[in-house]
């Protein structure tokens, strides 16, 4: 305690200089110096060393707000917008296998109003409704009014609104540089290309799976399409649709040796300049994302594979009199032949009785690990981002009764896209078979493990051209060009997962030349309606096969395919069916007049 | 109450020797206000600018009745102001603990006020007195220096309960500033600079999350510009983009676009350096420069030490606001939620910011009145 004591302020060297620094006023000084006049003065002296320090740092925070004002960063907030980038066309152009454009970006002008630059909203509303009489007036108005920095008025002015809108010479109006993607195939290839959104990012089809590739891109982007066999799809298909009241269809063609999708057709179809304003039905890709109960086309499989196995000869007959009990169900014949049918008769006439015995025979596990090798069970890989997931039976549940129904297609649903690689790859010679909607340079390697041997791939090919000469697809022959194929009538699944027996699928999946497979031709109506001109009958034999027969009675001079004269082509249907046999091809009745296409047994009871 | 006809001033007397011109530059810095609040609303009287004008208003005649309080009035009353603003102190943490977060405000129903923001003028008032009544010698003694340390201990503790770290050091820094000019040894303010520096680290730890957060952000705004780094980069930005005349009035793309946060209030300051750019805000840091001096004037001329050391600890206060504030605006102090004094907009800071105009003017008023100890004049 000392110590500070004895510090202890020396009043006498401080009280002589008060008066002297500070000019104490005269009424002041005359008196003595009172020890609260010394703590007053002190106060001064101290007051004044605070004030020096205040002052200083008033003009640090000075200074700094002149630094800051004058030296710190551009700082005009209009750099932070989200601004509409200038880019011009950036996205690059998606064309068809030839070249031909079937997406593009074009520059457009984008108008957007600075509220606070305009003078007089309620003159600048009034023009701008006559230009645009489109606009909303409402939202005009607000727009005109409400001090954003840039309320977009209107994207993608045509030049003529644009020139218009300019002349009419309104401040505070500006232009912005944009774009638009335009599709001047339109409906055609809407279901493939997709569309974007207003800012050009993709949204669906290939828009959407290659968005970043467009995006960055540098050279147009080339699909497998072909559009000219695009619009001939389009068109047949089409008019199927209306000739039997189908609420829709799908359409495609293969490249069997490439998997390149060259045509790819959904109705109905939609604008894919005005997405919005389609339905959900409309966008509805029946190609990929749709998966169906193909029925019979099912059976092209089941007999490949017990062909292949070489456990079933194709002259190996079995018992199709007899209905066969699966729990509370009857698998029957639509039109029964109440005899033993051989290999090739079960696969003409379609006998669903027939194709379970032989699926029988094969048993549970090879028919999963065929299906699975064809690339059926698993969900199909291409370049679309509507792809529906297969519906196949669980491992557990997959026992004898499921392979049974399988075997002429039910019980398992898949997309036309894996029907159509798998019918490409049995009739290649067993090649697996990858879809893709690109465009490839060049024809793959043999691959050295096909799904089926060369063989059986040889004798399906003539058993498919039997299906069309003799069986139940007469509708899809076509003169000149050697078709095979197989039809396929399925219940639909109604929403309850019951079959409705009045809504079917009817398709047909075809394959040509056969003497040389080079293109597999699918179509498919969802729900068509009998006609007069077909007695009634809405089977896929009766309405796909025609659209495929169409189809490739057009597309093959496209493809440097000149029909065959009828002795070419008798020489080379020759070709085909040798595999079989004389025995088989020749025991089979050619039943003129008879209307095999409707003789169709696919139904479960 | 005795009083000498010399010191006996009347209504006529005092209107007349008012300083007129510390009202002028209190009004010109409160039209500013209200003119930045209209920009900052989108040029519109709503929903700031009419209501501040009212303040504003309704303040300035406050300011003048207590201008002609008497100085003697402030003396007696001094304690008492001090204990009923520490009571509600209390009152307000009670209620904080009952509701959620910050409680700083009491209802008075037809006014809101936060006693923490008067008792900056309470506090003065009462180390005015305290060492009002001391000898230099008296000072000296450590001893008689407990109880003003007390007397801004309470009040800081409870103020940083608030949690309201802004205030609390406001009032840290003003009462400093009435220690030092009252006559406290220089070396007695090591010694506290000494332990602050020292319970620091501990008082980190006790900061709330927020706090810490303001802290960091302060040191290196870049580091998060989206988050707590954000009123001060855009603050920035917003500052850069003024120039040497600013944008024009309602102009500020900053201001006006939304992209500042509590534009109206502790960043208003933003809104008029982008509009009005250096020159605008030079000027306004003129006049708070003019106003701040008029006030050290006042307390340098005062011819008792009550007078002047109120007169002293309000004018800091005062400079406080303005240096914290701007300080926090231009990122050279850390965000602390400081008003810009009476520019941003709200009720209490005004209020209390010109309730102590009104008491300096009282001083300057009365700066040849000397008092005695207790209040009377000697």
């Amino acid at each position: 305690m000392k110590p500070w004591r004895k510090s202890k302020r020396q009043n006498n060297t401080r009280q002589p200089n008060l008066p002297g620094v500070f000019a104490a006023p005269a009424a002041q000084s005359r008196r003595l110096a009172t020890p609260h006049d010394l703590a007053l003065g002190v106060a001064r002296g101290r007051l004044a060393t605070a004030v020096a320090l205040f002052a200083l740092a008033f003009t640090i925070i000075s200074g700094r707000v002149g630094f800051l004002t004058l030296f710190s960063e551009p700082g005009d907030s209009t750099s932070q917008h989200a601004q509409i980038t200038d880019r011009t066309t950036g996205r690059v152009d998606i064309t068809d296998r030839n070249g031909t454009v079937l997406a593009t970006s074009l520059p457009t002008i984008s108008l957007c109003a600075d509220a606070r630059k305009i003078l007089d909203a309620d003159e600048a509303e009034r023009q701008l409704m006559k230009a645009l009489p489109e606009l909303d007036e409402k939202r005009l108005s607000n727009d005109l009014r409400n001090g954003k920095h840039c309320a977009m008025i209107k994207r993608h002015l045509t030049p003529k609104q644009y020139y218009e809108v300019n002349s009419l010479g309104i401040a505070g109006l500006e232009f912005q540089p944009d774009e638009r993607r335009i599709y001047p195939a339109g409906n055609i290839t809407a279901h493939v290309v997709g569309y974007t959104d207003i800012d050009n990012n993709g949204l669906a089809g290939v828009e959407k799976s290659m968005d970043s590739q467009l995006e960055e891109g540098t050279k147009p982007l080339a699909l497998s399409i072909d559009l000219r066999l695009q619009s001939i799809m389009h068109s047949e298909l089409s008019a199927a649709v209306d000739n039997f009241h189908a609420l829709g269809g799908a359409g495609m063609i293969m490249d069997v040796r490439t998997g390149e999708v060259l045509a790819m057709v959904s109705l109905p179809d939609f604008d894919p300049q005005r997405p919005g304003t389609a339905s959900d039905d409309a966008r509805f890709n029946r190609d990929t994302l749709g998966v169906y109960e193909m029925g019979s086309t099912f059976k092209i499989f089941n007999t490949a594979m017990a062909l292949d196995s070489g456990l079933i000869h194709v002259g190996d007959s079995f018992d199709t009199a007899h209905p066969i009990q699966v729990g509370h169900q009857f698998i029957k014949d639509y039109h029964p032949e109440n005899r033993w049918l051989n290999v090739a008769e079960i696969f003409t006439h379609s006998s669903n009785i027939g194709a379970a015995h032989m699926a029988q025979r094969m048993g549970p596990a090879r028919q999963r690990a065929f299906l699975g090798r064809l690339g059926l069970t698993e969900k199909a890989q291409i370049e679309l981002p509507e792809v529906g997931a297969p519906l196949v039976p669980n491992a557990r549940d997959w026992g004898e009764p499921t392979t049974m129904t399988v075997s002429f297609g039910h019980g398992i649903a898949v997309n036309a896209v894996q029907v159509v690689s798998a019918v490409a790859a049995i009739v290649n010679d067993g090649q697996p078979v990858h879809p893709t909607l690109l465009k490839k340079d060049s024809v793959p390697e043999a691959n050295p493990n096909p799904v089926i041997s060369a063989r059986t791939s040889s004798l399906m090919r003539g058993l498919m051209r039997l299906v069309v000469t003799r069986g139940t697809a007469k509708a899809a022959e076509v003169n000149g060009y050697l078709i095979g194929g197989k039809t396929g009538t399925a219940d639909k699944l109604s929403s309850n997962h019951k079959y409705d027996e009045h809504a079917r699928l009817s398709s047909f999946i075809g394959a040509f030349p056969l003497n040389a497979p080079r293109y597999v031709v699918f179509a498919l109506l969802d729900d068509p309606k009998g006609t007069t001109k077909t007695y009634g009958f809405a089977t896929g034999g009766w309405t796909a096969a025609p659209v495929v027969s169409h189809v490739v009675s057009q597309m093959g001079p496209l493809m440097n395919m000149p029909p065959l004269d009828r002795e070419m082509q008798a020489e080379a249907e020759k070709q085909v069916l040798r595999p079989l046999g004389p025995q088989i091809v020749d025991g089979m009745p050619i039943e003129e007049g008879s209307n095999y296409a409707a003789v169709e047994s696919d139904s479960v009871q | 109450m005795r009083l000498s006809s010399s010191d006996h001033l009347s209504l006529g007397d005092k209107l007349r020797h008012l300083n007129w011109a510390i009202v002028a530059l209190i009004t010109l810095i409160g039209l500013i206000g209200v003119a930045l609040l209209y920009s900052a609303g989108g040029k519109n009287w709503q929903p700031w600018a009419f209501a501040q004008l009212t303040r504003f208003g309704m303040g300035l005649v406050i300011m003048l009745f207590l201008a002609l309080v008497d100085i003697r009035f402030w003396l007696r009353a001094a304690y008492p102001l001090y204990w009923i603003m520490l009571f509600l102190l209390v009152v307000v943490e009670i209620m904080g603990h009952v509701g959620m977060g910050a409680q700083r405000w009491i209802n008075l129903g037809f006014f809101v006020i936060q006693p923490s923001e008067l008792m900056k003028i309470a506090l003065t008032l009462a180390l005015a007195k305290y060492f009002h009544g001391m000898s230099l010698e008296d000072i000296g003694h450590p001893i008689k220096l407990v109880m003003p340390v007390m007397m801004v201990l309470m009040p800081v503790g409870l103020v940083l309960l608030q949690p309201n770290l802004g205030t609390a050091t406001l009032l840290m820094l003003a009462s400093a500033g009435v220690f030092f000019t009252g006559g406290v040894r220089w070396w007695k303010f090591l010694i506290v600079f000494a332990l602050v520096a020292a319970i620091l680290p501990i008082g980190w730890h006790h900061l709330h999350d927020y706090q810490r957060a303001r802290l960091m952000t302060f040191m290196n705004p870049g580091a998060d510009p989206l988050g707590r780094g954000y009123n001060i980069l855009q603050s920035k930005i917003a500052l850069g983009s003024g120039g040497f005349f600013g944008k024009g009035f309602g102009q500020g793309t900053q201001s006006q676009l939304q992209f500042l946060p509590e534009k109206h209030t502790d960043f208003i300051f933003v809104v008029l350096a982008e509009e009005f750019g250096l020159f605008g805000a030079l000027f306004l840091l003129a006049l708070y420069g003019l106003l701040i001096a008029y006030g050290y004037l006042v307390a340098l001329n005062c011819r008792n030490q009550f007078g002047r050391l109120t007169a002293f600890g309000l004018t800091t206060s005062f400079f406080l606001y303005v240096f914290v504030n701007i300080g926090m605006v231009t990122g050279t102090l850390p965000v602390v939620g400081i008003p810009l004094p009476l520019v941003s907009y709200g009720g209490t800071a005004m209020m209390t910011l010109l309730i102590g105009c009104g008491v300096l003017l009282g001083i300057a008023l009365h700066r040849d009145m000397r008092l005695s100890r207790t209040g009377s004049y000697d």
